[in-house]
């Protein structure tokens, strides 16, 4: 639950019960990285999207700077509502390293300190 | 559901542009992939459609397959991100100026325009590499697209034709008819579906499908790892695509791990730092010590690139075959199709792989001759 504190009131309420995530507010962004709104999302999902990553690849939700971890909640709490399944039951996206985004200077010396070590 | 007349197995960008290419023609097809759409080699690479792999016959495939973009970027709904970029090669020491050269000469004769520049024409147009070269070369042919929103792009439009997609549905098997001759069904995780044609196109995976039916097909995963930066301004680089010497030579199979530093900027403004080949099996876990390295040639040729950030990795697993010319073929199995082992220039290369395969099915005339990338040059002698 730790990374919904990140997530403005108005997205928090969205995780339970009756949410606003009707096409009322389809301006609403629902990736702020990448600048993704719920109309982006929807429209994937009317194109057979059925999972985080098919969203991800269609609409760039989730490649943003923070990979995902402020919107791919909502992504599938979008995708639960549209295609009737179960929350838990909508395929998370993939988290892929690095976890928080690292200076490429970093990365190069990695190498240098497994020489080190040999 | 009605039988499809033709199954094409594997979603990736081949298996799509051969599912065009067929519903075009008016034959009912359906797609087979085991997980998503667009979810393995096809998702994990960079977009750049590279014109220059010798020997002769993949560049004249990839100089039709551009022309092919070309076409579908009008024919298609899907803004797929086409780009006329040019690429560029760097020389890092007077011996690769000189193997440079030499590679120039023969794609000359292959029909590929290019030019060799001295290291100030290149420091000229790329201001933030470093002095250290000793030249370079540009090849203003190259291009670029977004290999995501491709596939997006082709099933959508497969769809509209009315070929039936099945996602996560893997092929378990292929039955053939009693004298083995020909095809009958393919089944799957989610039954059978009744067919007289199939199309392998399987990426890494294609060896498995043809061991269903007995024919041999050697082609196995290379691994690729790919970094990306954080979305950053356009002139970091000039030219989207800039490839280090050496990058050649990390085809060759004797090679097991192999890098060269390959730099290119997408349309949204992520850097993806390349490249690298190993052939670890079917793991695609980044490897920690090649993404230090891939990142450490990079910032060898661009010291600016230290600065920036990394958002993500990965790893994606090339279709090799070991003469690296793809298959695109009939089999000795009437109804059998191959079309795999594109290894690193399958998205370059999808859509005349497609228009070919199509061609060898309807019996039409070819756009190009295929008898060198039949699969029968794997037939196993006895
Ligand atoms: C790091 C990297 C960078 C690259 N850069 C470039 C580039 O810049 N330009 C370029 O032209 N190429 C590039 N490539 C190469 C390119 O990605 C591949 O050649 C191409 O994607 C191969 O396409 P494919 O459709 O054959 O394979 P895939 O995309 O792997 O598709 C095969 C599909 O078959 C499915 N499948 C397998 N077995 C079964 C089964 N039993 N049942 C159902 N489905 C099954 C798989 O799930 C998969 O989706 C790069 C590759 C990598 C790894
Ligand atoms: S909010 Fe979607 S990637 Fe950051």
């Amino acid at each position: 639950m730790k990374n919904l504190k990140k997530i403005s009131k108005q997205k928090q309420r969205t995780y339970e019960g009756e949410s606003d995530l009707n096409i009322e507010n389809a301006d609403m962004i629902i990736c702020r990285c990448q600048e993704v709104t719920l109309k982006d999302i929807v429209q994937a999902i009317a194109e057979d999207a059925t999972t985080v990553n098919e969203i991800k690849r269609r609409t760039r939700a989730g490649m943003g700077l923070c990979q995902g971890r402020s919107c791919s909640r909502l992504v599938r709490k979008i995708l639960a509502e549209h295609t009737g399944q179960k929350f838990a039951k909508v395929i998370p996206g993939t988290f892929r390293p690095p976890v928080r985004p690292i200076a490429l200077s970093t990365l190069a010396s990695l190498e240098e300190d497994t020489d080190d070590k040999s | 559901m009605t039988n499809p007349d033709v199954v094409v197995i594997g979603g990736g960008i081949i298996g799509c542009c051969c599912a065009y290419y067929l519903a075009k023609q008016r034959l009912k097809v359906a797609i087979v992939e085991k997980g998503s759409i667009c979810s393995e080699a096809s998702k994990s690479c960079q977009g750049h459609l590279f014109l220059w792999e010798l020997p002769a016959i993949n560049i004249k495939l990839a100089k039709a397959s551009k022309k092919l973009y070309e076409q579908l970027y009008n024919e298609l709904d899907i803004d797929f991100e086409l780009r006329n970029t040019g690429s560029m090669s760097i020389a890092e020491k007077p011996q690769d100026l000189e193997t440079l050269q030499q590679t120039l000469n023969e794609l000359r004769q292959a029909g590929v325009e290019c030019q060799m520049l001295s290291a100030k024409e290149f420091i000229k147009t790329e201001p933030n590499v470093t002095r250290d070269i000793s030249g370079g070369a540009s090849f203003p042919e190259d291009g670029q697209l977004n290999p995501l929103l491709t596939t997006i792009a082709l099933t959508q439009a497969v769809k509209k034709l009315g070929a039936d997609i099945r996602h996560f549905t893997e092929v378990t098997g292929i039955e053939l008819s009693a004298d083995k001759s020909s095809i009958v069904a393919v089944e799957t995780t989610k039954g059978k579906i009744g067919t007289k044609y199939v199309i392998n196109a399987a990426g890494a995976w294609s060896g498995q499908i043809g061991r269903m039916v007995g024919i041999n097909i050697p082609v196995v995963p290379r691994r690729g790892n790919l970094i990306v930066t954080e979305q950053v301004p356009d002139n970091i680089i000039n030219c989207q695509i800039i490839i280090a010497s050496g990058y050649l030579d990390s085809l060759k199979r004797e090679n097991k791990t192999a890098v060269a530093a390959n730099v290119q900027q997408t349309r949204e403004g992520n850097l993806l730092l390349g490249s690298s080949r190993e052939f670890a099996g079917f793991d695609k876990n980044v490897n920690p010590e090649v993404i230090s390295l891939i990142v450490k040639r990079c910032i060898r040729f661009f010291p600016v690139l230290a600065d920036l950030h990394t958002i993500r990795s990965w790893a994606g697993l090339r279709p090799y075959s070991p003469d690296m010319l793809p298959i695109i073929s009939s089999s000795p199995i009437e109804g059998f199709y191959v079309a795999s082992g594109h290894e690193g220039v399958g998205i370059t290369m999808g859509p005349i792989t497609g228009k070919l395969i199509t061609q060898l099915i309807t019996k039409q005339q070819l756009d190009l001759p295929v008898d060198q990338l039949s699969v029968e040059r794997f037939a196993e002698k006895q």
